[in-house]
């Protein structure tokens, strides 16, 4: 085992220990801001790992989106919130054993599921694509996976006038 | 003399990462968003949770398409990530919407605990 091969795998241990604890206190965190912002070091958590798995694309965009702009949208909500209650937006918890038991349940299956499977490990499974990555991914979004990305920014339009529509302030008349 | 830095062998075989240690990151990571939608009481947190879920299914997605190398006609594909930019943009909406929701219940309902909101009539 090369030396950089024992780092790449002490920075495994500590990003997936900073994304756990992290998850903890979405889970856990009395209010919901505290949550919102436990859940923005997750997010930064899983684009180290990307940076890890060689997405360099997925990296840079789980930052400028996840963390960047959905974590910002949840915490603008949250705060207008306490703006229409005038205090904290408290979250409290309910059904902790039922939860805890589904929980459970879902991790041991799939930890049995992927323990019984033996998966093929590519033998270049370490190959770095570098640049080359990006360029992939761009050529892939715009020959073979063209419909699918079209199709995506219809829905994003759609969910975005649908969000306005919702969320407005309806007349008295209307 | 050799200055190169020689880490410490101390891991045990089982501990070197691969595909497998992602998986039961993500299982993980899955199983407390779960917990998260099913315990929380306010609608917001009840998101947050949904967000961890997304997260765990895209790590799955990455780290299959980096191990596996996929390939077709002898060049790489990137289909694991493409599909993991696609989950992105999904949460995006999701979020945009979902907070829309709570939003307009604060206003028509006074609450934003799902468990109170069961009335089909505004």
């Amino acid at each position: 085992m090369t030396d950089a091969q024992v780092f790449a795998d002490l920075g495994f241990y500590l990003v997936a220990a900073v994304i756990l604890l992290s998850a903890l206190g979405v889970l856990f965190a009395r209010r919901v801001l505290h949550a919102a912002l436990a859940l923005l070091v997750c997010l930064l958590g899983v684009a180290a790992l990307y940076a890890l798995l060689a997405a360099h694309f997925l990296f840079a965009v789980q930052i400028l989106i996840y963390a960047g702009a959905i974590t910002i949208l949840l915490l603008f909500g949250v705060m207008l919130l306490q703006r229409l209650l005038g205090g904290g937006v408290l979250a409290g918890s309910h059904n902790l054993l039922s939860g805890l038991v589904a929980a459970a349940a879902m991790f041991f299956v799939l930890l049995g599921a992927l323990l019984t499977t033996s998966f093929t490990v590519s033998p270049e499974a370490t190959a770095d694509l570098g640049a080359g990555n990006v360029a992939l991914i761009g050529r892939a979004l715009l020959s073979r996976d063209l419909l699918a990305f079209e199709a995506i920014s219809l829905v994003i339009l759609a969910a975005l006038i649908g969000a306005v529509v919702i969320a407005r302030k309806r007349a008295p008349g209307e | 003399m050799n200055l190169s830095f020689t880490p410490p062998q101390l891991f045990l075989p089982g501990l070197h990462v691969g595909l497998e240690h992602y998986l039961i990151l993500a299982a993980l990571l899955f199983a407390m968003g779960l917990f998260a939608v099913m315990t929380r009481r306010h609608a917001v947190a009840v998101l947050l949770g949904l967000e961890l879920m997304l997260n765990a299914a895209n790590i799955n997605l990455v780290a299959f398409n980096h191990f596996q190398q996929p390939q077709l006609g002898g060049a790489p594909l990137v289909s694991g990530q493409v599909f993991a930019l696609m989950v992105i943009a999904l949460a995006a909406c999701e979020a945009a919407v979902g907070l829309a929701l709570i939003l307009s219940l604060y206003r028509n309902v006074g609450s934003a605990t799902p468990d109170e909101v069961d009335q089909m009539k505004g």
